[in-house]
């Protein structure tokens, strides 16, 4: 474990070598982007083992190693290194084992693309910040590697440099973040004054302890939450995952699904100590979450682009993590976004494949695919039924939980009861998809003729995502983790470090209603979209208001434009008007001419005349005297 | 003869020579001539000696530095007069005329 | 007695130098010249250095005088009809005036140095001594002058080859 800074160590040289070297190795070297993956998947679960074990059946707090950064004695003693307890193993082990998936993916999909060395490159590059961020001990680090993986993932977002509208998405994803990333740094800037340290272990115990002044630490916790809404595209910074899909499929399976997108997620997990100190910051917390899930599951319901119901899902998805953290339920929202990241990224993979037999995107043309893509179709299906909750699959045993945990938490109920109303909605826009892609006539019989299942590159990987998504539920059960060579449950395991391991207990009455709803809207979307699908033209004619709203994403988009427009640009264009008339005319230009105009009036007294300057001579004798003879006087 | 002292204050040839030096200023700076202007330079120098000549018989009669200025004042005058008209006939031949007003070609 | 003396030779310098600056033939302008630099000649006799009054008549009245004729000759000025004072008279005047002015407002303003009542006469002897002990150098660097004066106006107004 205190070996851990190998695991990052392993891609980067795989990005410096791809970097250099790719056009002249043999397939461009992909082989090894994917070995050094795979290796550093093997290095996880050897890590894992060895948490385990130290752990026996007391309580662990982690272990940490670190290096010194910089020495200047007073002022700047900075230590950077890595510290792995069990939430930072829970993301090690997602994004290496997501990651080596995908790259799989990504020989058969990107094959034959002009930058294919590039992009392999970038990702091993994206997956070194990736775990540097997890396993950062110190804000600073932190902070390091969150720059990177924007960069990273606005580079993979602006993949296709050709095209216009990704260029503009991933200029779009790296300024929303940015505005977010400000945020981290201040919150981060003030903890430092405050404490003197980066080190979030001691951050978090001098936080606990009571250490810290009250308002800094409001002020730092609201700022460093704004970075992480930035990052899991919390509303208001949501609107650059949606424009994000613009990257080639397999890499909004790995960033936009999996594993960037949950580092907001994973920072508030890590900083909930401090948070749940602040007053008023766990109700922050899950009202913008309730806010992002509600809102993406209601945009859901009208999108057309097969990619975007998946990306508002994900949206989805994050809101119920985030509200999941604000009733301090860390065990919840991590086994959501472990298993979240097995079917999102099947989802968006699956739906990778389906693009990549059809050339289609939206539904509007596609239908009726379940018998042209064996392997493809059961996977979507899948990965739709456990994002919906459908029991017994993975994603109804992290809704569970994440209920439970509203329920015995401190939060009010009313958020449980609009999450309980989500539930429903997210439902029915997954059975819409599912049917409109894959169910019904096809809508276009020429795309229909020609579509055919993937090769085997592509179905092999988005196959293990889908039983990883059947199965990974189960460990939630103490049985399940026993058996697999771990102490306890996922709940023993993975805690709230504030208050401790928690048992697995059921809320019977909250399951039962989950399921029942769950069950109903399915039935429901199956009725209003199967078919010819005339219930959901007549739903669409009934509120037209309703529709249009959903549609166009509740018209955020159009307001941060309007905004930028009206306030950023035309404060721009004051400052430049200003700029130029101003200080470059009157102040620059203008002093250079009005010199000038004075010294083209003086040269009139160059006469060349000897009486004017004798008479110059003579009227300066008499200043003089007058002026010696009144100051003598 | 009574002491020219006595009658005649210090002050009456200072009035004297600022008279004569003014006189000499509006000579400079009103004439055209270049050799009436150098005329005019004369009287103002005439004017400077006297002062200083009235100054050291009045205050320092023994130490008679004034008389002595006025010696090489006269010198001087007498060697600037003959360069200077050696001048003006030098830009007489060349312009053709002897008036300052127009010999003004280092100008705007 | 010394008063009237005075009197008069102050209105002769006085006047002399007025007739310089304003009459309109310049050939009388150059003859009151000499007519003023005379009179300052009595001034000096009247400081009793009559060296200096011997000096100066001769000197200026013999050879500054007749140079300014010959320049004038030179120069054509009498014979061109053109006007004698400049554009700038008036002002002229005011300044000259405000020179005066500037002069008298010392002048009052200064206590001048009680009276003695005897006259100390320098003696010509000593003032030749000290010319050439004391002031020594300065009386060479004088000779130096007029030589490079002498040789410089020469140069200057040397007639070069076909210039007329």
């Amino acid at each position: 474990m205190g070996d851990a800074w190998v695991l990052p160590a392993l891609p980067i040289a795989g990005f410096v070598v791809l970097l250099l070297f790719s056009p002249w190795l043999p397939r461009k070297g992909d082989w090894l982007a994917i070995g050094l993956m795979a290796l550093a998947f093997v290095l996880v679960l050897v890590i894992g083992r060895d948490v385990q074990n130290a752990i026996g059946d007391g309580n662990f707090h982690g272990v940490a190693r670190s290096w010194q950064w910089s020495n200047i004695p007073g002022a700047l003693e900075i230590r950077m290194g890595t510290f792995v307890d069990q939430i930072t193993l829970v993301m090690l082990f997602v994004v290496t084992l997501v990651a080596t998936m995908m790259m799989v993916y990504s020989t058969s999909y990107m094959h034959g693309d002009r930058r294919y060395g590039w992009f392999f490159a970038i990702v091993s590059l994206f997956v070194a910040s990736m775990l540097t961020l997890v396993l950062a001990d110190n804000l600073l680090l932190l902070y390091f590697a969150w720059e990177l993986v924007g960069l990273c993932s606005m580079l993979l977002i602006g993949y296709y440099n050709d095209k216009q509208s990704a260029a503009e998405a991933a200029k779009k994803a790296f300024i929303t973040t940015r505005v977010g990333d400000v945020g981290l740094l201040i919150g981060i800037i003030i903890l430092f004054t405050q404490t003197h340290t980066f080190n979030i272990q001691q951050i978090l115990h001098m936080a606990e302890a009571g250490d810290i002044n009250s308002k800094w630490l409001t002020g730092a916790a609201i700022c460093m939450f704004a970075g992480a809404c930035g990052k899991s595209a919390q509303f208001p910074l949501h609107v650059w995952l949606p424009d994000a899909m613009e990257g080639p499929t397999p890499v909004s399976a790995l960033i936009h699904a999996a594993t960037m997108v949950v580092a907001g997620v994973y920072l508030v997990a890590r900083m909930l100590p401090l948070f749940e100190v602040v007053n008023g910051m766990p109700e922050l917390i899950t009202v913008i979450g309730l806010i992002t899930t509600l809102g993406a599951a209601l945009i859901g319901l009208t999108q057309r682009d097969i990619k975007r119901v998946v990306a508002y899902s994900t949206l989805n998805s994050l809101g119920l993590m985030m509200v999941a953290l604000g009733s301090g339920a860390v065990g919840a929202a991590m086994l959501y976004l472990f298993v979240h990241a097995f079917f999102k990224a099947s989802l968006f993979l699956a739906s990778g494949s389906v693009i990549h037999a059809t050339e289609e995107q939206e539904v509007d043309k596609l239908g009726g695919l379940w018998s042209k893509m064996p392997i493809t179709a059961p996977v979507f299906v899948i990965g739709a039924a456990a994002m919906a909750g459908l029991i017994p699959l993975s994603g109804f045993w992290a809704k569970d939980e994440i209920l439970a945990g509203l329920y015995h938490g401190p939060i009010d109920h009313a958020a449980l009861v609009l999450v309980l109303i989500s539930l429903p909605i997210t439902a029915l826009y997954m059975t819409r998809v599912v049917l409109l892609t894959f169910f019904g006539e096809p809508k276009d019989h020429h795309v229909f003729e020609h579509a055919h299942e993937s090769p085997p590159a592509m179905t092999a990987p988005i196959a293990i995502l889908a039983v990883l998504t059947v199965v990974g539920g189960f460990v939630i059960f103490e049985g399940v983790g026993k058996a697999l060579g771990f102490h306890s449950g996922w709940l023993g395991f993975v805690y709230n470090a504030a208050e401790g391991p928690e048992q697995f207990k059921v809320v019977w009455w909250l399951s039962i209603f989950s399921v029942v709803s769950v069950g109903a809207s399915i039935l429901a979307g199956a009725w209003i979209w199967g078919g010819a699908a005339e219930p959901s033209k007549r739903a669409a004619a009934f509120s037209p208001f309703f529709y249009r709203m959903s549609l166009n994403r509740f018209y955020v988009d159009e307001l941060y434009q309007l905004i930028i427009d009206k306030v950023v640009l035309a404060s721009g264009r004051a400052v430049a008007w200003f700029d130029r008339a101003i200080v470059n005319d009157s102040g620059v230009n203008g002093t250079g001419e009005a010199t000038g105009y004075l010294g083209f009036l003086a040269k009139y007294s160059q006469t060349g005349k000897i009486p004017n300057y004798a008479l110059g001579i003579v009227v300066g004798v008499v200043v003089i005297a007058i002026v010696a003879f009144g100051y003598r006087t | 003869m009574e002491s020219v002292h006595a009658s005649i204050p210090l002050s009456n040839f200072i009035v004297l020579s600022s008279i004569l030096f003014s006189i000499g200023v509006y000579g400079v700076l009103a004439r055209r001539n270049a050799v009436l202007m150098l005329m005019s330079v004369e009287l103002m120098l005439n004017a400077v000696s006297i002062n200083m000549v009235a100054f050291a018989v009045y205050t320092a009669p023994t130490f008679f530095v004034g008389i002595i200025f006025a010696v090489f004042v006269i010198t001087i005058a007498a060697a600037e007069v003959g360069l200077a008209l050696a001048i003006v006939l030098r830009v007489f031949r060349n312009r053709g005329t002897a008036n300052v007003d127009e010999i003004d070609t280092l100008k705007w | 007695m010394t008063q009237v003396f005075f009197y008069i030779m102050a209105g002769i310098v006085v006047a002399g130098a007025l007739g310089v600056v304003l009459v309109r033939n310049v050939v009388y302008a150059a003859l009151l010249l000499i007519v003023s630099l005379l009179g300052v000649a009595g001034i000096y006799i009247l400081l009793s250095v009559e060296f200096l009054a011997l000096v100066q008549v001769l000197i200026y009245g013999g050879a500054v005088t007749v140079l300014v004729l010959f320049a004038l000759m030179l120069t054509r000025t009498g014979e061109l009809k053109e006007k004698l004072d400049g554009d700038q008279k008036p002002l002229a005047a005011v300044a000259a005036l405000a020179l005066l002015g500037a002069f008298f407002a010392m002048i009052s303003q200064t206590t001048w140095p009680r009276d003695i009542n005897q006259l100390t006469v320098v003696p010509f002897g000593d003032i030749g001594d000290a010319l050439f002990n004391r002031w020594a150098v300065p009386f060479e660097i004088a000779s130096g002058v007029l030589l490079v004066a002498l040789v410089g106006a020469v140069v200057i107004s040397m007639q070069e080859e076909g210039e007329r």
